[in-house]
């Protein structure tokens, strides 16, 4: 078992911040106190805060904010941040508009390939 | 950690937090093991959202449309999250025909139930919403369905279980059940062994092999689903919507992103390695369904793609309730992909069952031993 | 569905090498890169490299790009650009984004070599316009021509910090401070020289409070740490900016093989999650390799040669090579790779504070505080000797893997010997002709040739001078000190500018003769 599992362990009580404010999540605009009071609500995974807030399910997919809110988490935890699994990836790496995704190119024309 | 309860769930999805929250509210003392790391982890964070009573099959309607008049109403208040509910009526699209037959026998069933579902030609369709393409040509309307926010209405179950004194325990796979003195007792783990007077097993497919270890057998099969979230854009609609052969669903959300989810054909027969993992054929197939009934969104982008195991019984409702052959044991699982929207209902009607032995609403018609041979 | 022998995703330095080696060795072998231009950060990188003869070493960033693109094109690998691949899927299946559609292919082995992504670090005012990555400003600069503003602040001082700075004033911008909140510098030292005797000065232990600026930003105040990263009241520093630039290290841009499925793990010193595989790429998935910053954050040199590991391994799991062979060839490779993993900024030495050298002399602490090398340090180091008449002053204070120094000279009078990280020394009794390879030859732009006294009172400084353009000859302003303050009145008396120098300019000022040791730029006035 690690430290995130057993969901009743004692982490103390939520102190407001002077920092609570700034945005972490840009894309999403979630804010480190935000972050931080989810915590307290027992959202103790990555997947679980991006799930309850939405960090990191915007535009960038999290490449900007991952590590932040990993940090943020793992100190409010008081855990060490290499404890915490990052949030899983998913296609696409980049976003897609729906026409192009939709748009699967017959075999028989697709470009770029080798030819013997 | 407290392994000794009154109740011990197995399963921190949808079902498992919502009743652990009604049991807790009801004053009883419950543990939830979860086998994965997060909660919710299941169909409960993967499905499409939607919270509706068109279509469902006749021996669950009663309960959804229960949870739709008493419990979805003040879900966010009662959780102290943004459920983001909305009930704004359920669209089920057709296109052909045939589509309309299939719509119109579902339409009558469910009102022989009670259900306000009527059939609507294309045009009142558009009417209700102006976005959808002249390829439809009619609709089940069932103005009391809607949709809501999965991931915040699970962890919001989880957070106010938690604040009532429910322990949860993720990481914590439950590989066999014991029955002691004729009774259910022990929840084994490789890490523990819990003990508890009842246990609610509400572990997906992972159920019938729990199950087993108490010779417990739930026929149930896997079905890999897709779903994609698009990025955000300006309100459009608020319906929810899906199609008569259920092979697209879908509604934006508050956020302003679409969540649709859709069949390829192929998701019994696709492959997984070990976690639920997406086929490259199924989103762009999604995407020309989309396409085809909103030609305006062929623009916007999509930002995510997932999938998820949903839990197939042979005749597509839950098995839910008492296990009356082993005094203690209740079952809730084999949802079918229709968890969500009826979980408040079912956690709070098992809730009733385990401390009190009655209900609201009759379970017997999804008795966990009907499954009986065709001849 | 069509198939290649070989996908590789990135062509940057690593997967460019790995399709070379891949395709020499008979491998259908495709690259995609979703950017428009091939070569990763190699064409931002207009510095020249460190390392060995073997490494590329005083080649530049880009012209290395240029070489591996040729070498590509030889070896018969495709490189299709503008091609963003959205996925990786099971059975080896990568989904490719071209223009207005996707294409399915497989591949009988894949090496990802995605690179690596800029971190951020928040602050009030962290997400003004006017905040920019490091490697940002290196795009709009190097691959644009656009200069990111007027007046920078940079946050970071390891290798990109370090090159970046130097880049902003190549191009006229202003950088108005060096700024990393841990108490030593963390690049070379001798990057770190060669922008502070430019005048940008140095704060460690120091970092940003807040950006002001309403729509973009206006100004940043800085302040110092204690040892716990907390502010010390009354320390604090205002400078008006209108850019500030974050190089506050790299992750690796894994989440191809995590959506793959490949086993992961959280590596701090590989600079965060990263595949688990051996030391020639495999990962967890039979038939998918990993190369470059993807597989641990490092450099553009090691990234080629991890390129090739996985080429070479590649082409034996596909049966294009035997065995013997592949480890015949992973084990010269190891021994390249061994070489650059070698000094005191190594891998195994990330987080260490060393104190000497493996000479056994002290490390500068004024150039760790400050960004320069003291006065009163710079007499115990091998490279730096006095004679009369025109000499070599070797101002390599660190161990690091370089050695073209010793090529350069063809008279003999520089030394490394066999160990490449080894201090360079000036040769007892050799004869320097003047000629200033060394000089325009040294990656750190640390050598210098000093003529102490020319018998009129005077000294004669060359040094390189990579700003354009190069003052003229007669040309009077300042001699800068290595901490870029003027410390004497100095005159251009040469410009040299040769093919050879590849670009680097040598400028040769007289100054009075006790400054011969001192002045170490040059400043018109």
């Amino acid at each position: 078992m690690n430290s995130v599992n057993d969901r009743s362990r004692d982490i103390g009580p939520f102190l407001p911040g002077p920092d609570d404010d700034m945005i972490i999540c840009r894309c999403e605009e979630i804010t480190k106190g935000e972050i931080r009071q989810a915590v307290h609500d027992g959202m103790w995974t990555l997947t679980e805060i991006r799930r309850y807030l939405r960090t990191g399910m915007g535009l960038c997919q999290g490449q900007t904010c991952g590590r932040l809110v990993k940090g943020i988490v793992a100190r409010e935890l008081g855990i060490s941040p290499a404890e915490l699994e990052p949030a899983t990836s998913r296609v696409p790496m980049r976003p897609i508009e729906m026409e192009v995704f939709a748009n699967e190119v017959p075999e028989e024309k697709e470009v770029g390939s080798y030819e013997d | 950690m407290k392994t000794n309860a009154e109740v011990v769930i197995v399963g921190g999805g949808i079902i498992g937090c919502a009743t652990a929250y009604y049991l807790a509210g009801m004053g009883a003392e419950v543990i939830v093991l979860e086998g994965s790391d997060h909660i919710g982890n299941g169909g409960s964070s993967r499905n499409g959202g939607g919270v509706r009573q068109s279509g469902r099959d006749v021996r669950e309607l009663p309960l959804v449309m229960y949870g739709i008049r008493n419990l979805w109403p003040n879900l966010s208040e009662e959780l102290e999250v943004d459920c983001e509910y909305h009930q704004d009526g359920n669209l089920r699209l057709g296109k052909t025909e045939k589509h309309r037959e299939i719509l119109t026998k579902l339409a009558d069933s469910a009102r022989g139930v009670g259900l306000d579902v009527r059939m609507i030609d294309g045009d009142e369709v558009r009417e209700i919403n102006p976005y959808l393409s002249r390829e439809v040509i009619c609709a089940s309307w069932c103005p009391t369905d809607g949709h809501a926010n999965p991931l915040t209405t699970t962890l919001g179950f989880y957070k106010t279980a938690r604040k009532r004194g429910v322990t949860f325990v993720t990481g914590e796979p439950v590989r066999q059940l014991r029955v002691i003195k004729g009774k259910i007792r022990q929840v084994i783990t490789p890490n523990n062994i819990y003990e508890g007077e009842n246990v609610l097993v509400a572990a997906g497919l992972d159920s019938r092999e729990i199950l087993t270890s108490v010779g417990i057998d739930i026929p149930m099969t896997n079905s890999l689903l897709e779903c994609l979230v698009t990025e955000a854009q300006p309100h459009m609609f608020d319906q929810m919507l899906g199609t008569a052969e259920a092979d697209f669903y879908g509604h934006q959300t508050k956020h302003g992103s679409f969540v649709f989810g859709g069949s390829s054909g192929l998701e019994r027969y696709n492959k997984d390695n070990g976690t639920p993992v997406t086929s490259s054929k199924t989103a762009p197939c999604i995407c020309r369904g989309i396409m085809k009934y909103f030609p305006d969104l062929a623009k916007v982008k999509i930002v995510r793609t997932w999938a998820g195991w949903m839990d197939a019984s042979s005749d597509g409702v839950p098995a839910l309730g008492a296990v009356e052959e082993i005094p203690g044991l209740y079952v809730a699982c084999a949802f079918n992909g229709h968890g969500f929207g009826i979980a408040p209902a079912v956690g709070e009607q098992l809730a009733k069952l385990i401390l009190t032995g009655r209900t609201d609403v009759d379970l017997s018609p999804l008795h966990y031993d009907r499954y009986k041979a065709k001849i | 569905m069509k198939r290649y022998d070989l996908i590789i995703v990135g062509a940057g330095p690593s997967g460019l090498s790995a399709g070379i080696e891949a395709a020499k060795k008979g491998l259908r072998t495709v690259v995609f890169d979703e950017n428009e231009k091939p070569g990763g950060q190699l064409f931002k990188q207009i510095h020249k490299f460190f390392g060995s003869k073997e490494h590329r070493a005083k080649v530049r960033g880009y012209v290395i790009g240029q070489q591996l693109l040729e070498e590509a094109d030889e070896a018969g690998v495709e490189v299709v650009l503008n091609a963003t691949v959205i996925g990786l899927y099971q059975d080896k299946e990568v989904v490719v984004k071209r223009g207005g559609q996707i294409e399915h292919y497989k591949g009988n082995a894949v090496i990802i070599a995605t690179g690596a992504a800029e971190n951020m670090v928040t602050f009030p005012g962290w997400t003004l316009p006017g905040v920019i990555g490091a490697g940002a400003a290196q795009t709009m600069m190097n691959l644009h021509g656009v200069l990111p503003g007027k007046r920078v602040l940079m946050l970071g001082s390891g290798n990109v910090g370090l090159v970046v700075s130097f880049q902003l004033e190549q191009c006229g911008c202003e950088v108005v401070a060096l700024v990393d909140a841990a108490p030593r510098v963390g690049g070379y030292g001798v990057h770190a020289a060669k922008v502070a005797r430019t005048g940008v000065p140095f704060y460690l232990s120091h970092t940003i409070v807040e950006a002001e600026g309403t729509d973009c930003v206006t100004g940043v105040t800085i302040a110092e740490v204690d040892n716990a990263f907390h502010f010390i009241p009354g320390t604090e520093k205002h400078f008006d900016v209108d850019t500030i630039c974050l190089a506050v290290g790299l992750s690796p841009m894994s989440q191809l093989l995590k959506m793959a499925g490949c086993k992961m793990v959280d590596d701090p010193k590989k600079g965060g999650q990263v595949p688990v595989c051996d030391p020639h790429g495999r990962t967890s998935l039979p038939g998918v390799y990993v190369a470059g910053d993807v597989a641990g954050i490092e450099e553009a040199s090691s990234a080629m040669i991890e390129g090739r590991m996985a080429g070479i391994a590649a082409a034996e799991f596909l049966g294009y090579i035997g065995k013997d062979e592949m480890e015949s060839e992973l084990a010269s490779l190891d021994k390249a790779l061994d070489g650059l993993r070698q000094g005191m900024f190594a891998p195994q030495n990330r987080g260490k504070q060393i104190t000497e050298t493996e000479e056994g002399i002290e490390v500068s602490q004024n150039l760790l505080l400050h960004g320069y090398v003291a006065d009163d340090e710079l007499e115990r180091y091998p490279g730096v000797t006095h004679k009369a008449g025109v000499h070599p002053v070797i101002e390599c204070t660190q161990n690091i893997p370089c050695n073209p120094c010793q090529d350069a000279c063809k008279k003999g009078c520089i030394s490394i010997g066999s160990k490449i990280t080894s201090l360079p020394i000036v040769v007892e009794g050799s004869e320097c002709i003047n000629c200033g390879m060394c000089v325009a030859g040294c990656s750190g732009q640390a050598i210098f040739l000093v003529d102490e006294d020319c018998g009129d009172g005077t000294a004669t400084v060359t040094l390189p001078y990579e700003f354009l353009p190069p003052p003229e000859v007669g040309t009077r302003g300042k001699g800068l000190g290595r901490d870029g303050k003027a410390v004497c009145d100095a005159e251009v008396v040469s410009v040299k500018s040769m093919k050879a120098f590849d670009k680097t300019n040598l400028l040769t000022i007289r100054v009075p003769k006790e400054y011969a040791m001192k002045a170490r730029f040059f400043k018109a006035v």
